[in-house]
């Protein structure tokens, strides 16, 4: 039977990312984001040594979790889940105190440098709330990102998810990530670039 | 095989060196508090010239300290959006109300104490204890709810700042007992009694701390991937020289070799020692809060 609540879902099919970036340039755009921070992004991590070699992407956006820790540890309430499942911040509440930074796995917030809050991916609610799909899935060339409602066993999420691996980021921190991957490289999530010592 | 990343973003800083200034100003105003209370309400009264001494600082240092979290957040008159919109589920809400109960209980029983009124002065102090050590608690709850941060995200870490709290205290009361007596009072001699029972127990409390730097960091070391690359940036990594060196070997370590052995039970070497700790004590918090979001999370 299905069931009316929408539960959004994100899931991008690595097998189909060329790392061309189109998804963290339309991301600026439409959501208005300052110079030197980004809402998404297009992790690249190389494997082995020329010509032996590969370059792997891992696209970064925000999680939505299930039980999202930001939520939780935010002291004004601005971090709101709606039933739908999607996680944004209230601008108008934010004091820009930085905890959800601080606590956030995944390190998807950032303080806009211009409004001195906290913001973050909430995957375009306000082209969801209009019906349209988020700018992300529209840009991408190869169609390698979907975005859908999992109650709703006619979308494009649950068809594939279906059929395919999934995967997410970080499942250990029991925060239940709603954007999902398939073909997820752990060496990508693993590999980390310390600052110069 | 090699794996090297070819493009990431760098990540903004979360909690920065404000924070690490808020959190040691709370811990030295929770452990003056509680030896303050000593003997005003434990009635410990070889302790009884630390009763006022430790009032004092005990407010001064809390009403400066949230200061430092004003400057830290980014719309500052915002701030009264703490008390309108309250989130029970988050550190910061807690301690929100307590920032504004501590001190109001600090002044109530400091003007008690100055009255001569033993008996409210008893009570507010039994009050007080709680209030301050959860005033100082909740910011390891802060931090041990960043569960991504392997560092801040243990157990230990309000008992671990709670300790480090009472130490940092012990000393600073011992050295502002010092300047007390010394240029202050009527007499112009130090009390070499009471400055002896503290270093006594600053020592003990030291031992404690160490043993609990100790196991946490031993557990770090063999947890997961991000608690070991932790665990190897305190050791080997940047944060070495201030954590082994300064926190650990000239904070702790070195103090209190010269407050236990008796060669060394003179008050040159007692004011050497609560410097060091004093010192060491901050850098604590400084590596606790900008060493555990040193590693990058993605």
């Amino acid at each position: 039977m299905r069931n009316k609540v929408k539960r959004y879902a994100m899931l991008f099919d690595l097998r189909k990312c060329i790392g061309c970036n189109a998804c963290a340039v339309v991301c600026k755009s439409e959501n208005n984001v300052p110079l030197g921070v980004w809402r998404s992004w297009v992790k690249k991590v190389e494997k082995g040594h020329y010509p032996h070699s590969k370059e792997f992407f891992l696209p970064i956006v925000c999680n939505n979790c299930e039980k999202p820790i930001c939520v939780t540890v935010c002291p004004v309430g601005a971090s709101i889940k709606r039933s739908d499942g999607i996680v944004y911040i209230d601008p108008h509440r934010c004091i820009g105190c930085r905890y959800c930074m601080a606590a956030c796995p995944y390190g998807v917030r950032y303080i806009n440098p211009k409004l001195n809050i906290a913001e973050k991916c909430y995957w375009c609610h306000h082209r969801v709330d209009a019906g349209l799909k988020p700018a992300c899935v529209l840009a991408c060339p190869t169609g390698a990102i979907m975005f859908g409602d999992l109650n709703d066993p006619e979308s494009d999420v649950v068809k594939t998810m279906a059929k395919n691996a999934v995967q997410v980021i970080k499942p250990e921190m029991g925060t239940k990530p709603h954007t999902f991957y398939i073909d997820l490289d752990i060496d990508t999530v693993e590999t980390k670039q310390m600052e110069e010592e | 095989m090699d794996t090297q990343v070819i493009y990431n973003i760098i990540q903004q800083e979360a909690f920065g060196l404000n924070i690490a200034i808020y959190f040691y100003l709370t811990g030295l105003s929770a452990g003056s508090f509680i030896l303050s209370t000593l003997a005003y309400a434990f009635g410990m009264n070889q302790y009884k010239p630390l009763g006022k001494v430790g009032i004092v600082l005990a407010t001064m240092l809390l009403i400066i300290a949230p200061f430092f979290l004003l400057i830290h957040i980014g719309i500052p008159y915002r701030a009264w959006h703490l008390f309108v919109y309250l989130n029970f589920a988050s550190p910061i809400t807690w301690g929100s109300f307590l920032l504004v109960l501590y001190p109001i209980n600090c002044l109530i029983y400091g003007y008690f104490m100055f009255k001569g009124n033993m008996r409210l002065t008893r009570i507010f102090g039994f009050i007080g204890i709680p209030l301050a050590i959860s005033v100082h608690g909740y910011t390891g709850f802060i931090l041990a709810f960043g569960k991504a941060r392997a560092l801040w995200n243990t157990a230990l870490m309000p008992i671990l700042f709670l300790v480090s709290a009472i130490v940092s205290g012990i000393a600073l009361m011992i050295l502002v007992c010092i300047i007390k007596d010394r240029f202050f009072s009527k007499e112009k001699k130090i009390n070499l009694t009471l400055i002896f029972n503290l270093g006594k127990l600053l020592a003990w409390m030291i031992i404690f701390d160490l043993f609990l730097v100790g196991s946490d960091l031993i557990v770090l070391s063999i947890s997961h991937s991000d608690a070991q690359a932790t665990a190897h940036l305190l050791l080997l990594g940047k944060f070495s020289p201030l954590f082994l060196i300064v926190e650990n070997l000239l904070g702790k370590i070195v103090p209190f070799i010269l407050l236990v052995v008796p060669k060394f039970r003179r008050l040159t070497f007692i004011v050497v020692a609560s410097i060091l700790v004093v010192i060491g004590i901050f850098i604590m918090r400084y590596v606790v809060v900008v060493g555990g979001e040193f590693i990058p999370l993605i």
